[in-house]
């Protein structure tokens, strides 16, 4: 317990400093009156167009824009929120005097993470939880599936940010971090489109082809697949309290616990003998 | 006890892109701090002293030498560091905090907890003078009340060693008095102060012994007595005029100062005071006072730092 009573005095304090942090909260305003305003903008929409398959339309616009707001703006927070916290700390000198207490690097690292994964958890929940009142009111059965998705959602922006983490470990500045973070998430969501890049490669048999493809198999088999954690297509298309199909949910959070404890041991490794 | 610091040759030597541009930050440096005194780390901007600190504290690592605090070389173990108090130059505290709230933060960094905590927060705030204004916002904090805080952080432990980088920099007469003050206070309870700082006049007025550094080597280590000689007289004279001034200037005794008719003659330290009463009394001068002229912190500063520049543009 001693040996997290200094983490945990970190992570709280990064949360709260955190939480005031502008880009923060903009993104967060922002992504709460896109959802307010996707739900708010149909219900109007319904009283003018009568008939079911026009109210189905709309609760798929609905939960398409929400969703990906959730996906887009939450990413956002993850990777600015991640990529920012470690390298302003150095700038602002924090961290010479949080580190001249009795407390090792681990532990410091350790507080920023668990305080940086707070306030993604808290931007998760305020959008899916707005989500979730307006998915309800609409169709008036609780959409369980959205609960799912917000889970499995959480796990995808733990693997984004651990791997932002580490590479804001090596910066002074949170704008290379930032700009990693977000190739990181686009990169990781394209994934399976490594797999056709291996496919076309073999069929050629050129030695270009072949080194290609032989690149292509290895980012295949070291890249996370983000694509693993969307719902996106099932959150649209079946009803809301339908269970999970295709997805073994915790094959999937043990799946972003080992690409986050990598992340986060790269985090370490390039943290423990930097030079401050 | 032994020195609460010691270096033993120590060097950090920064590398640079290209074979040839490594920056000596520190070089050799040997150097010890005795329990319950105030020693004062001085140096030119770029000469290592923040360097030497980070060090100490486990934020850079020392590409050679060895480092001892408290008898022990396990530097950066918890029980080391719990002995230690640190003060960073021009640190931040984040604005949405209150006074007593950025104690807290930093107490349970050192396992301070509850009841135990509240009374050390009470006892740090009353010891740097900021009891009243505890519960106000940083943000509503003026720079030497933020100094203050800074202070009562590096104190919250109630360490034997207190490490300060710049303590007075930037704050007012009244606020370095009272920082001064504070600092005076701590020495004579026994607590060992290393202070960095462009202060020179401060440093005198409170330190004990004086460590001055130019491009990474130390270049003297002393008392504050043992630097600031006495060496050189003064002398005020009345009824001098021009031609009289050339010849004494020749003999060695140059005019540094004048206020209405009365005018300072510097006496070198190669002529003994009675040559120069001697040397006034052809002149018939009127004598007004003889005085020892006493050196001030500053003056060593520039010489030591002027010869070591010297020494540098010869080599």
């Amino acid at each position: 317990m001693d040996f997290l009573r200094g983490p945990i005095c970190i992570g709280v304090y990064t949360w709260r400093e955190g939480i005031r942090k502008r880009s923060y909260i903009g993104f967060l305003i922002l992504s709460l009156l896109v959802i307010f305003g996707a739900s708010f903008i149909t219900s109007f929409m319904n009283q003018r167009m009568v008939g079911e398959a026009q109210t189905d339309i709309d609760l798929k616009l609905i939960k398409d824009i929400c969703v990906t707001t959730i996906s887009i703006f939450g990413m956002l927070i993850t990777v600015f929120i991640s990529a920012s916290m470690v390298p302003n700390e150095m700038e602002n000198k924090v961290v010479y005097s949080v580190l001249s207490k009795p407390l090792n690097r681990f532990q410091y690292l350790l507080g920023k993470f668990m305080g940086i994964q707070a306030i993604i958890l808290l931007n998760l929940l305020l959008m899916g939880g707005l989500f979730f009142v307006a998915l309800y009111l609409r169709q008036g059965i609780p959409p369980t599936l959205l609960l799912w998705s917000i889970l499995l959602t959480y796990f995808e922006f733990l693997i984004v940010s651990a791997f932002t983490f580490a590479i804001s470990c090596t910066s002074t500045s949170a704008v290379l971090p930032t700009i990693a973070g977000l190739f990181i998430y686009i990169t990781c969501n394209l994934t399976q489109y490594l797999k056709d890049v291996i496919e076309r490669a073999g069929q050629t048999g050129e030695k270009l082809d072949e080194l290609i493809g032989g690149l292509a198999r290895v980012l295949y088999n070291v890249l996370p697949n983000l694509q693993y954690f969307s719902l996106k297509t099932q959150i649209v298309n079946s009803p809301p309290n339908d269970p999970p199909a295709d997805v073994l949910i915790p094959n999937l959070i043990i799946y972003g616990l080992v690409y986050a404890m990598v992340g986060f041991i790269l985090a370490y490794w390039v943290f423990r003998r930097k030079e401050l | 006890m032994s020195s609460v610091i010691e270096t033993h040759g120590l060097t950090k030597v920064y590398e640079g892109a290209r074979r040839g541009q490594d920056v000596h930050a520190l070089t050799d440096l040997n150097l010890s701090v005795n329990p319950g005194e105030i020693f004062a780390y001085l140096g030119p901007n770029g000469s290592g002293k923040t360097t030497t600190i980070k060090m100490l504290l486990g934020l850079i690592f020392p590409t050679s030498g060895s480092i001892r605090i408290m008898g022990s070389d396990r530097i950066y173990s918890s029980a080391v560091k719990r002995e230690i108090g640190y003060l960073p130059e021009g640190a931040y505290y984040p604005d949405f905090l209150r006074g007593e709230e950025i104690l807290k933060f930093y107490g349970k960094l050192y396992g301070l907890t509850g009841a135990k905590l509240n009374r050390r927060v009470d006892e740090v705030m009353e010891q740097v003078g900021m009891g009243h204004a505890r519960k106000r916002m940083m943000r509503g904090y003026s720079k030497g009340m933020r100094q203050r805080i800074g202070l009562a952080q590096a104190l919250i432990s109630d360490p034997q060693l207190l490490i300060l980088d710049e303590p007075t920099t930037g704050l007012d007469p009244i606020a370095r008095k009272e920082i001064r003050d504070i600092l005076s206070v701590l020495r004579d309870q026994g607590k060992t102060l290393l202070i960095s700082s462009h202060e020179l006049l401060e440093v005198e007025l409170i330190s004990d012994r004086v460590g001055i550094l130019f491009e990474g080597v130390l270049q003297t280590l002393g008392t504050i007595d043992e630097l600031l000689t006495d060496r050189d007289l003064n002398i005020e004279v009345r009824g001098i005029d021009d031609s009289a001034l050339a010849r004494l200037a020749e003999k060695g005794m140059v005019k540094e100062d004048k206020v209405g008719d009365v005018v300072t003659l510097r006496v070198a330290e190669s002529l003994s005071a009675y040559d120069a009463l001697e040397l006034c009394k052809a002149e018939k001068l009127t004598l007004v006072r003889v005085a020892p002229r006493r050196e001030s912190l500053e003056d060593v500063f520039v010489r030591v730092v002027g010869a070591a520049e010297a020494k540098r543009s010869n080599a």
